[in-house]
């Protein structure tokens, strides 16, 4: 059965702007779904809508068959939501914070007392329970906060960029804990982010949401073999974005006829060439160009990944450290930087 | 009947993070005596001033000093619930089963609690100066009901100015506008006799001169029930006003 089902979910803004455009997706119960996107595809909206924080303009989703429109009250007592804000009251100790939150689902107080050290242990957090949150570390403050979400045992948690703002080592142990979780609990974890090595980690399934639309979902090892073959990625090479375009549109109609190319995939700034095996290719490819008279500026080869993936379905490439989308040649600018 | 408890358990938090602050305490206990003992200084010379009905310029005062604390202290209600917006509290209690008005009226409440202990230590000091209450000890029960109802009221308008606004700068900005003026809009300072005329209708209109009137009636001559209706009427309504203004701000903006 489905802890989560949307039907045409769809938010328009103030001002026209259709951040979630008919979204239609379901969750199973016991898995981790990813919900992977840029910052500004509408992740966020549509968690938000299908915690009942904001109304749908239109279409509407069920929560273990609870209609989030008709029946709010009954989606809140099953649902945990974990937002992108740590929200747990730093002037309260660990216990207080969780207690508070056992009251507002209405549990009683034994099974407070009970599920608070059961938490606790399951967080890591032992022997910190009444010690004041603004004593806690970044990491401590995203595992209580974690716990708020989980006392009264929901079908299914959101975890809203779960690992934003956590540096890389604190992040690795959060995703311990998100897997452990899945697993000792058997809850449902609906999780969005825009970091592709986490979505890659953790989901089971993974939603690629671009522009309030879903454009493609799978688990990942299916949509990395919607990519066939390794991409070799062409560019005309730094300072030369202005020539992009006539890169490309040469490079394509030198490759897209040759018997070992699969496909060809024009990005911002470059070309990607879908090949059966990369590294023997690149060789073929740079003769190819350079009978045709094309300069070639940088070339790369890599396994089918995530990144691909979304580029694929969405034309553009995902920056992993801040999430916004971003073109080809940036990509390419940065990563020389780097060298 | 979750709502009440949902209030409770709020109240607590909001009162027990209070307490942890041991300059909060000392601020919010010494701030009621620091006006008492200045304003009766900076004004000792008119206790000789007719209109004031042969009482001592602090006998006259004490009562405007309660009021005047009980506003200050719930204009600035709004506050907290800010912190909470900021850090994420807010959305996270949202997505609970938890009572909405709770989460206003908690507010609101905790104030209240604040608000009537730093009035009855207002009164008590004001009794150790020497200072008669006319009214006697149910007057004093009197009195809080007057000030509980004109602080739940600006709580509430605060609150429901915070989630309006979502920003602190622009409500402390209001606060600062409203406040003093609302006090020197009133017969706090001054006997009604000897405000200017204008002044004299304006307090009508004012929400904080109904509870100077009433507990200064019931400090300097007792149970005068024709003020005291009409202040207990008047506040009742600025404090279903505010609650209401409060309530639906949070439903608008609250989602």
């Amino acid at each position: 059965m489905s802890v989560i089902a949307t039907y045409q979910l769809t938010k328009v803004f103030p001002g026209g702007v259709r951040a979630v455009d008919g979204v239609d997706f379901e969750v199973n119960a016991g898995e981790i779904f990813g919900f992977l996107g840029p910052n500004g595809a509408g992740k966020t909206t549509t968690s938000k809508m299908v915690n009942t924080l904001i109304q749908p303009t239109s279409g509407t989703a069920l929560i273990s068959g609870f209609d989030i429109r008709k029946d709010p009250g009954e989606v809140r007592s099953r649902i945990g939501y974990v937002g992108q804000d740590v929200g747990v009251d730093e002037y309260a100790t660990g216990r207080e914070n969780l207690t508070l939150y056992g009251r507002f689902y209405r549990l009683g107080g034994k099974t407070i007392k009970q599920r608070v050290n059961e938490l606790f242990e399951l967080v890591d957090l032992i022997g910190y329970e009444d010690k004041m949150v603004s004593t806690y570390s970044g990491g401590m403050r995203k595992r209580l906060d974690i716990a708020m979400g989980l006392i009264h045992q929901p079908d299914v948690i959101f975890l809203d960029e779960p690992t934003v703002g956590l540096d890389p080592q604190t992040r690795v142990h959060v995703w311990d804990y998100i897997r452990d979780l899945a697993k000792v609990m058997g809850v449902t974890i609906f999780l969005t982010t825009h970091y592709m090595e986490e979505a890659d980690h953790l989901a089971d399934r993974i939603a690629i949401i671009d522009r309030g639309k879903i454009m493609a979902i799978g688990t990942p090892a299916e949509l990395k073999q919607s990519i066939s073959g390794d991409a070799v990625t062409l560019s005309p090479g730094a300072g030369k974005a202005n020539e992009s375009q006539d890169f490309i549109s040469r490079a394509e109609a030198a490759l897209s006829g040759q018997a070992f190319v699969i496909r060809t995939q024009v990005m911002d700034g470059g070309l990607a060439v879908y090949v059966e095996h990369g590294e023997s290719a690149v060789p073929e490819i740079m003769r190819l160009l350079s009978s045709h008279g094309i300069e070639v500026g940088t070339i790369s080869v890599s396994r089918p990944s995530l990144d691909d993936v979304f580029l694929k379905y969405t034309g553009r490439t995902i920056r992993a450290e801040e999430g916004t989308p971003t073109t080809y040649a940036e990509v390419q600018r940065k990563r020389s930087r780097r060298q | 009947m979750y709502a009440l408890a949902d209030i409770w358990y709020q109240s607590v938090r909001h009162l027990r993070t209070q307490l942890r602050m041991p300059v909060w305490i000392f601020v919010n206990l010494f701030q009621p005596m620091v006006w008492l003992v200045l304003f009766t200084q900076v004004f000792k010379s008119l206790s000789d001033m007719p209109g004031l009905g042969g009482v001592s310029y602090l006998t006259f005062l004490a009562p405007g000093i309660v009021v005047m604390t009980v506003l200050f202290g719930s204009a600035w209600a709004g506050m907290g619930l800010l912190r909470d917006i900021d850090m994420g509290i807010l959305s996270k209690m949202l997505a609970t089963p938890v009572s909405r008005v709770s989460i206003i009226l908690s507010r609101v409440f905790a104030s209240m609690v604040v608000l009537v202990v730093q009035a009855l230590i207002i009164l008590l000091v004001a009794v150790i100066m020497g200072v008669d209450i006319a009214a006697g000890i149910p007057g004093v029960l009197l009195i809080i009901v007057l000030v509980s109802l004109l602080g739940l009221g600006f709580a509430a308008f605060s609150n429901g100015l915070a989630i309006t606004l979502k920003r602190m700068e622009p409500l402390i900005g209001i606060i600062n506008f409203v406040a003093l003026p609302t006090v020197f809009m009133s017969s706090t300072m001054m006997a009604p006799d000897l405000l200017p005329g204008w002044l004299d209708t304006v307090r009508h209109f004012n929400p904080v001169d109904y509870a100077v009137v009433g507990v200064r009636g019931l400090v300097l001559t007792g149970y005068v029930w024709s003020d005291l209706w009409r202040s207990l009427t008047v506040l009742s309504g600025w404090a279903a006003l505010g609650a209401l203004f409060g309530l639906l701000m949070f439903r608008r903006k609250g989602e």
